[in-house]
């Protein structure tokens, strides 16, 4: 930035006597001599004022120009190129998703053979699949085993080893490949019992490879940070230890820009989304999801639905206020206080859809994606503070102490005292904060400094 | 930014960059003529190049409950003819939707066996209300004689107006055929010789008599549909559907 910016008015100078002036001071004596009077040469001073004034505004207008897009360019070269964005909340995208794809192959378990197997061969998808990728050689696993209950199964409980894998981060790079062509696989292998969120869920995949999330909260990241960098060692042994595939800016280059296309991706959901309802009769008038709620399918839990549909203008807050949120949803992600409600709104919007309308694994997926906006610092303080709890709770379960006084340490989890197993007495403010450095103190601290490192 | 240190760019990282950067910009600007309710902006892309880039692996829809919303339930009803002692007894109905029903109602991850019968009975009046009213009269009377008599409905469907509209309805009936022989036997048993299935919609009250007590139930919008023999799918395993589905039938019983 520095270099470019003595560089720019040196080039500008160097041209600047070469084009304008010179021309100019030919025209002076030319013209002078002609007229010879003193009226027409204050009138063609004032034109060559006028003329230079234009000329530097024209220069100082593309100078600014060229300045900010110089600017911007720097800034996004910088913003892809230097370093990964979003690390833990990409990681805990991984890890919601890892879940919901184990959590949805755990609930449909039992009903597995009835709805996906030889149960449901009344469908005849294991005839003609519905889906394109069935069709695709790769992700036709499921399809082709989907009549014989013994590989079935082993090939379900193979994808379900895999989603664990996925989720704790063990050798991503590979696990991604193959968890993305078995998950496609099994639930494209039954058309009718699919719903958006299996879309998402694997759109989501897709940009996963491009990323790396894998780098935070995972076995892959703990493998990492053990790894140093032996030069000797072989290239193939130096990549299997931990060292990074790629150059480091080619590496944030694709991260980031996964990063950029996840967000479009959820902003045009969302916005679409709105869009589509906001021409529907029921949503403008403010009724719309008691519509839903009242149907024996989506109306999962009757005496909820009731509750929720009892009173009007509830039913026009979450239908109307469903619309907003989620057509405001990426303007609100500019600025941090909005991006908070927006956060908070858009969470409650997919715990509501989760649990009244029976869409668990729908719901989280986008919960999961939603994850990435939320800052690696926010990430980093909720894990010290879980962290901090655990080893607190731990300490004080050895040494046989009642949780008392928890709700005092909520509040102040640094200084927390740790020591009230230790410091029977710690009831007054005083004591407890005179005592507290000395046993306690460098425990929290370290956690702090974990987390943050 | 960054006044200091600068990380040098190699020549080759920026290419890359560039080559990446204009990538995601065309899936950005892909996904969003996608996404977008339908406008004339897709003209942009000529021909089927845009489909051809987003199927199938980023085909998506999220018109979900827009513009307006489901507000109505489709249901699917099962009777048989069982023989006994060598005589043909009529069973009662079974409401085949409330027991797949069951296993998501007041469930915090309802397994997706609880949805089957809900769509196939949805995709079926899809097909059904399509029908000329001649098909309607056909499809109302039964055919079960014989092991060829599905080709023989067919035939007289296609002997009317709009044959075009028979294979779709014919594919869907096979399916919920071959699904209430499921149900039938995993209810009745292996005595079954003919099932009939009735699929109907009612909607939800309407939304300003929702609270209004002893309020009259929306009227069926009712599939007439005559018996049919039996239609078990090749590579269908009766064990496993009837080990869910009577399951969930005796514990609606209790």
């Amino acid at each position: 930035m520095t270099t470019s910016k003595t560089e720019r008015p040196e080039k500008s100078t160097a041209k600047k006597p070469a084009n304008v002036a010179p021309a100019k001071v030919s025209q002076q004596p030319e013209s002078a001599s002609a007229a010879g009077n003193g009226f027409s040469e204050g009138l063609g001073n004032l034109f060559r004022g006028l003329g230079l004034f234009i000329a530097s505004l024209w220069k100082q207008f593309f100078g600014v120009i060229g300045k900010v897009l110089k600017q911007g360019y720097d800034f996004v070269e910088s913003w892809l190129l230097d370093g990964k964005k979003s690390l833990y909340g990409l990681a805990m995208t991984r890890i919601v998703l890892g879940i919901t794809g184990f959590g949805l192959l755990f609930f449909n378990f039992n009903t597995r053979l009835y709805s996906f197997g030889a149960g449901a061969a009344w469908n005849l998808e294991a005839m003609v699949a519905k889906s394109d990728f069935p069709k695709i050689w790769i992700f036709s696993l499921f399809h082709d085993v989907m009549l014989n209950d013994s590989v079935y199964t082993l090939c379900y409980l193979l994808l379900m080893a895999v989603a664990v894998l996925f989720t704790i981060g063990w050798r991503f790079k590979f696990v991604l490949p193959v968890y993305f062509v078995l998950w496609v696989s099994f639930i494209e292998a039954n058309d009718m019992l699919g719903d958006q969120g299996d879309n998402m869920y694997r759109i989501a995949l897709i940009f996963l490879f491009f990323a790396d999330p894998a780098a935070r909260i995972s076995l892959d990241w703990r493998r990492r940070r053990k790894y140093q960098a032996k030069p000797e060692t072989a290239w193939i042994v130096r990549k299997w230890k931990g060292e990074p595939l790629f150059d480091a800016q080619i590496g944030s280059l694709f991260h980031n820009l996964a990063l950029v296309v996840l967000t479009a991706q959820v902003c045009f959901v969302y916005v679409s989304g709105a869009l589509y309802k906001a021409g529907g009769k029921p949503w403008q008038n403010g009724w719309a999801i008691y519509s839903p709620l009242s149907t024996d399918r989506f109306g999962t839990w009757p005496a909820l639905s009731d509750l929720f549909t009892f009173w009007g203008p509830v039913v026009v807050a979450i239908s109307w206020g469903s619309i907003i949120i989620q057509m405001c949803f990426p303007l609100m992600l500019l600025t941090r206080p909005t991006r908070i409600v927006a956060l908070l709104a858009i969470m409650s919007f997919h715990v509501g859809i989760a649990v009244l309308m029976g869409l668990p694994w729908f719901s989280l997926t986008m919960i999961a994606i939603d994850f990435i906006f939320i800052r690696d610092r926010t990430w980093k303080s909720i894990g010290a503070r879980i962290r901090d709890s655990f080893r607190k709770s731990m300490l004080r379960a050895r040494s046989k102490e009642p949780l008392e006084g928890e709700a005092d340490e909520v509040g102040n989890a640094d200084e927390a005292s740790v020591d009230t197993a230790t410091e029977p007495n710690a009831e007054k403010p005083t004591a407890e904060k005179a005592t507290a450095p000395k046993a306690a103190k460098d425990k929290p601290k370290v956690t702090v400094q974990d987390a943050s490192s | 930014m960054a006044e200091a240190a600068k990380p040098a760019r190699k020549k080759i990282v920026r290419a890359t960059m560039i080559v990446a950067v204009l990538l995601a910009a065309w899936h950005i600007f892909a996904s969003f003529l996608w996404i977008a309710p339908p406008s004339p902006l897709r003209q942009v892309v000529p021909g089927t190049a845009l489909t051809n880039y987003m199927i199938p692996f980023f085909g998506q829809s999220w018109s979900v409950f827009a513009p307006e919303p489901i507000n109505g339930d489709y249901t699917l009803l099962v009777r048989a003819k069982v023989d006994k002692d060598g005589k043909q007894e009529t069973t009662d109905w079974v409401n085949a939707t409330k027991v797949e029903i069951s296993m998501i109602h007041y469930n915090l991850f309802p397994p997706r066996a609880g949805i089957q019968s809900t769509e196939l009975a949805s995709e079926f009046k899809g097909n059904w209300d399509a029908l000329t009213a001649d098909h309607k009269v056909i499809v109302k009377l039964g055919y079960f004689n014989g092991t060829d008599w599905r080709n023989r409905l067919d035939a007289k469907l296609k002997s009317y107006p709009s044959a075009n509209l028979v294979p779709a309805y014919m594919g869907s009936e096979y399916m919920i055929t071959a699904y209430s022989t499921q149900v039938a036997k995993a209810v009745w048993g292996d005595k079954v010789s003919q099932v009939q299935f009735q699929v109907y919609r009612q909607n939800v009250t309407p939304f300003e008599n929702r609270n209004t007590p002893g309020q009259e139930p929306q009227p069926k919008q009712i599939a007439d549909v005559g018996w049919r023999g039996l239609i078990t799918a090749p590579g269908q395993s009766d064990e496993d559907f009837s080990s869910v589905f009577k399951a969930a039938y005796d514990r609606l019983q209790k």
